[in-house]
């Protein structure tokens, strides 16, 4: 029994570590958030079509919403598959960045830090960069990854488990969810302004071309036409910017 | 709609960038440049693709129910509101103004 209760003890200190900045309300928050996420992601791949079985890969596998938000968004948008296996790739260049930025101020073990990329998102690593001390960064990025990949793989799954039984997916407004879930992921970039140009930019040469380019090129050539609003409304700023993390 | 095909792309696509960043990459000796265009893509990408699920239908621009939902998704956001309540604004009222046209 004691032994029960010290590791029941050690649980609770990795889920919520101790003297460090990550509170509870953050992790519950996070959890919360990934678990809605988790479910309504699933669900709506699964009344697209996609298979239950396929879905659980790709929550475990892809470990990532938006890359397979974006794939079935181009798709769905007459895009070839190959355009929109690449707009999946482009959306999870942050996360390299991300693990790029704790790297080293995690594990020196090649073998952990290939087995931590795995669960680099935006929330977990930058709740770790806040910690000042690095033995606390680890603690909190164990603890917030926690937080955030429990409720998200729980959730995914049982959403591909149900989703088929959920009826059809148009009459009950869940087409509008696919947009509605990545607007709200990249909604704190917009309020900055080079953000806001960026998005208008990529939204007016997306619509521009949809009629008259093959499905996959107006997402694409958006993107690139983005990239070019922001170096011209920001040239050379004095600093690179830091990665900031959105949330999910 | 995914298939075993694509989940395996991007699978192997998006660990291969955690993991090259985890092991292989330091911040500090990208080129800002580098940096500069990794940063930003995926709200690039993101913008494009919000626009594109909300304001088409089969290539084609069409202005329906999907707007209004997506307004009012950007009115939950602007507030601040969670993300659920953020998706299920979006869902109902694109479920109510479908149901009345």
């Amino acid at each position: 029994m004691k032994s029960l209760g010290r590791s029941a003890d050690s649980m609770r200190e990795m889920v919520f570590p101790t003297g460090t900045r990550f509170s509870r309300a953050e992790a519950l928050t996070i959890g919360f958030a990934y678990f809605t996420v988790g479910f309504t992601v699933a669900v709506l791949h699964v009344t697209e079509g996609t298979s239950p079985i396929v879905m659980l890969a790709a929550v475990f596998l892809v470990n990532s919403v938006t890359p397979t938000l974006a794939f079935a968004a181009v798709t769905a948008a007459g895009g070839s598959t190959i355009a929109g296996v690449l707009s999946g790739w482009l959306v999870s260049t942050r996360f390299g960045l991300f693990a790029a930025a704790i790297a080293p101020r995690l594990w020196p073990s090649k073998l952990r830090r290939a087995a931590s990329a795995h669960v680099s998102f935006d929330p977990n690593i930058a709740l770790a960069m806040r910690e000042p001390d690095d033995h606390d960064a680890r603690r909190v990025f164990i603890a917030a990854s926690f937080w955030l990949c429990v409720p998200w793989w729980f959730a995914g799954s049982i959403g591909a488990v149900i989703g088929a039984s959920v009826g059809d997916p148009a009459q009950l407004g869940l087409d509008a969810v696919f947009p509605a879930v990545l607007l709200a992921i990249i909604f704190p970039q917009l309020r900055e302004r080079s953000g806001l140009t960026m998005a208008v930019v990529a939204a007016v040469a997306a619509l521009a071309l949809v009629e008259v380019t093959p499905g996959g090129v107006p997402v694409l050539a958006a993107g690139a036409a983005s990239l070019m609003a922001y170096w011209w409304a920001d040239p050379e700023p004095e600093t690179a910017p830091e990665t900031e993390p959105a949330p999910c | 709609m995914l298939t075993w095909p694509v989940v395996i792309a991007l699978a192997v696509g998006v660990y291969a960038q955690r993991a090259a960043g985890a092991l292989f990459v330091t911040t500090d000796r990208l080129s800002p440049t580098a940096r500069r265009v990794l940063n930003a893509l995926p709200l690039a990408i993101i913008a494009g693709v919000v626009a594109l699920t909300t304001l088409t239908n089969e290539g084609q621009f069409s202005l329906d129910a999907r707007g209004a939902g997506v307004a009012a998704a950007a009115l939950c956001a602007w507030r601040n509101l969670p993300m659920f309540v953020t998706v299920i604004a979006a869902a109902t009222v694109t479920a109510c103004v479908r149901a009345l046209a």
